[in-house]
């Protein structure tokens, strides 16, 4: 993250909103700037890249879809979507694979703020946009939340995504648990460090080809976990 | 096969005579035919001499003559087989030949030199090997045109196909097929020396689609039996045909269908955005409005308008529920904190509110927003018909299975008995008048939207000192480190 209040560019069609977000936004802090349409967008990230975009996803003349897509294009910059449209429509799965987050519309303040946090902390985390090889039994493709378990392609979550990203920004190494919460729950959804070991548990069961003896997804009892190669790559694979 | 030969020899003892082969019979026949006059002449021959030559006579001269009728005999036996076996070979050819009829062979024909009997017999026998054969191979030919067939085939394709598969499998001239009323094409006649004119009508189930023309050879021979084949031909063809256009017409339905449901998605997301978005700019605006300056009035625009909201979500989701288009994603919830949420979002500030978690930690599985809506559309129920009496929320460990219960109970009338059975149907109120600000879909889309979580939506049974009582089940699992 670039030194200051992180700046957030928000994108929608409808002023009132744009304005209501926009003032309760620099209320807490952040440093944003409005658009009007995906053109508008497009035109402001020439000049300079937000550390954050918040896009509406139904806009009269670029739809969110679209812009996303064009924004991913250029630069892997966080989006967090905003939307009528119920998680689980044909449209807003689309929409998920590009964007970081999904905040219903009608939406509570307190929560965008709370996820707008947790995006903004995984800032700086380098994962590859392409697939991540972890073995012959393990390929993850966090971009499109899948992961290939011993040939077959096996659906994530959202947040079971988010926790692979976290440990993918940290190969080997371990990764605590209250590093995990904070990526993987916002604020306000009151998570505690039993959400991270269901999370875990059930992400093994997916990911591992024995859930029993896991080889990727290993336990730092009483500290966290970590994601690593099996069988390890290269020499410095086998610290961490 | 063996059943035939069963027969064959029931017939043999029944008969006698047929015991034997012809051959055999044909050499009895010869040696009798020419034992007899010998025989005769030899009884002449010592008649004579026992007259006329006297006892005195030499007896050499007799045993000369019986010796001469022994070896006449034995000569005669042996042409006689001779001649009966050569007579009988060219029959026992046929038998030979129709036996690898019999078993499929029609390649080898049977030759007979001359002109007699046995070699027209020989003749028309390969004739009919020949013909047998040639439409074997039609058959075979026309089967497998028609396997070749699929009903997701174009309608023109599969037409011009069956021309073309006509004109190789019959060896006609050219073979055309013209779709619609075969009754106004006017049969050819048929004139010796000139290819000959064939149609066939396309019928497919009592419907005529068309008919098949075509030309023979004048060369060639068209009997009844290759006019059943062009007719069976032409309606499997036909029903190919038939099977395409239907399909083809399901086809476009089915992308129409699809065509509108994708409007009608579209047309969801506009009405869903175009409430939405000034529902959110109304809230938002109250509820900071009343931060500046509180005001109970601005409160209810607030609540209002989330209510609103949340209806227009009720009825989206419906939609996509009978769709199959909303697909839930389960993340790891705590119940306890998620009814709580659902309970301060409902802004029911004057009615009592506990939870008892005895979950032991245990959390559930579910999609936390559509959680949300069951949370709330539940605890609305339990304010608004349990008359604003306490909301007592219960959570438990299902005992048989990993699954967690939460019980939503309140102390009002309870649901009347002639409720118990259609509360969870579509656009269903209690029977209490004054109630009906709701949707109708509440319990029909929760107990849905449970069950597409993996767990379900039970009404409890009536209790003394309870009312209403509503139970979620969802899948859970122990909070412990992994």
């Amino acid at each position: 993250m670039t030194s200051g209040a992180p700046r957030i560019l928000i994108v929608d069609d409808d002023p009132n909103l744009l304005v209501l977000l926009a003032d309760q936004l620099r209320a807490d802090g952040y440093e944003i700037a409005t658009a009007r349409d995906g053109d508008e967008a497009l035109r402001r990230l020439r000049t300079s890249w937000p550390d954050l975009l918040i896009i509406d996803m139904m806009m009269a003349r670029m739809d969110g879809l679209t812009l996303a897509r064009e924004i991913k294009a250029q630069a892997d910059l966080p989006i967090i979507v905003l939307s009528a449209i119920d998680a689980g429509d044909s449209k807003a799965d689309l929409l998920e694979e590009v964007a970081e987050d999904y905040v219903t519309k009608p939406y509570h303040y307190p929560e965008l703020r709370a996820r707008i946090n947790r995006v903004l902390r995984r800032l700086g985390d380098k994962v590859p946009r392409q697939s991540l090889v972890l073995g012959p039994d393990l390929t993850l493709d966090l971009h499109r939340r899948e992961a290939t378990v011993g040939g077959q392609v096996v659906q994530l979550t959202p947040t079971e995504s988010r926790l692979l990203y976290a440990l993918a920004a940290n190969l080997g190494q371990t990764v605590t648990t209250e590093t995990l919460l904070a990526r993987g729950w916002a604020e306000t959804e009151d998570a505690d460090p039993s959400y991270v070991w269901v999370t875990m548990r059930r992400l093994r069961q997916k990911v591992e080809v024995d859930p029993n003896r896991p080889v990727h997804l290993q336990t730092a009892r009483g500290v966290g976990y970590r994601l690593t190669h099996h069988p390890p790559a290269g020499p410095n694979a086998a610290d961490g | 096969m063996d059943e035939r030969v069963g027969e064959d020899e029931a017939r043999g003892r029944a008969d006698p005579t047929s015991r034997l082969s012809f051959r055999s019979r044909l050499t009895v026949a010869l040696i009798a035919a020419s034992i007899l006059p010998l025989a005769v002449f030899a009884l002449v021959v010592v008649l004579i001499e026992a007259s006329f030559i006297g006892p005195n006579s030499d007896p050499n001269i007799g045993r000369l003559l019986l010796f001469a009728a022994a070896v006449i005999v034995a000569a005669a036996i042996f042409f006689s087989y001779g001649l009966a076996d050569q007579l009988s070979a060219p029959l026992r050819h046929v038998v030979a030949a129709m036996d690898r009829v019999s078993t499929g062979d029609l390649s080898s024909p049977i030759r007979v030199a001359g002109d007699d009997e046995l070699a027209r017999l020989a003749d028309s026998h390969n004739r009919l090997a020949g013909d047998l054969e040639r439409r074997n191979r039609e058959l075979r030919r026309i089967l497998a045109a028609i396997e070749e067939v699929s009903p997701r085939d174009d309608v023109d394709a599969l037409v011009e196909r069956t021309s073309t598969d006509a004109t190789s499998a019959f060896g006609l001239i050219d073979a055309v097929v013209v779709m619609g009323d075969a009754s106004i094409i006017e049969p050819e006649e048929v004139v010796p020396g000139v290819s000959r004119p064939l149609r066939a009508t396309l019928r497919a189930g009592g419907e005529e689609l068309g008919v098949l023309l075509g030309r023979l050879p004048a060369t060639r021979r068209w009997e009844p039996a290759d006019q059943d084949l062009l007719d069976l031909y032409a309606s499997e063809m036909a029903a190919a045909i038939r099977n395409a256009q239907l399909f083809a017409t399901v086809e476009s339905q089915n992308a129409q269908l699809l065509e509108l449901d994708a409007a009608k998605d579209e047309f969801l997301r506009g009405v869903s955005h175009n409430l939405q978005t000034p529902l959110t700019s109304i809230r938002a605006y109250a509820e900071q409005l009343d931060l500046a300056a509180p005001d109970r009035r601005l409160g209810i625009i607030a609540e209002q308008s989330e209510r609103l909201s949340r209806m227009v979500r009720q009825l989206l989701t419906v939609t996509r529920l009978e769709s199959g288009a909303l697909k839930p994603r389960s993340e790891v919830v705590s119940l306890g904190t998620r009814a709580r949420k659902a309970w301060e979002a409902l802004g029911a500030d004057d009615v009592r509110f506990d939870v008892d978690d005895a979950g032991g930690g245990w959390l559930a599985i579910a999609d936390a927003d559509q959680l949300d809506q069951v949370l709330w559309a539940l605890l609305d129920n339990g304010v608004k018909y349990g008359e604003r009496t306490p909301i007592h929320v219960a959570i438990a460990r299902d005992e048989a299975a990993p699954r967690l219960r939460l019980t939503i109970a309140d102390r009002g009338p309870g649901v009347a008995d002639a409720d118990r059975d259609r509360l969870f149907g579509r656009f269903v109120r209690g029977a209490e008048p004054g109630t009906d600000s709701g949707s109708g879909l509440g319990l029909y889309v929760s107990r849905e939207l449970c069950r597409a979580m993996g767990g379900d939506l039970l009404l409890e049974p009536t209790l003394a000192g309870r009312g209403a009582a509503f139970t979620i089940v969802l899948p859970g699992e122990p909070g412990e480190e992994a």
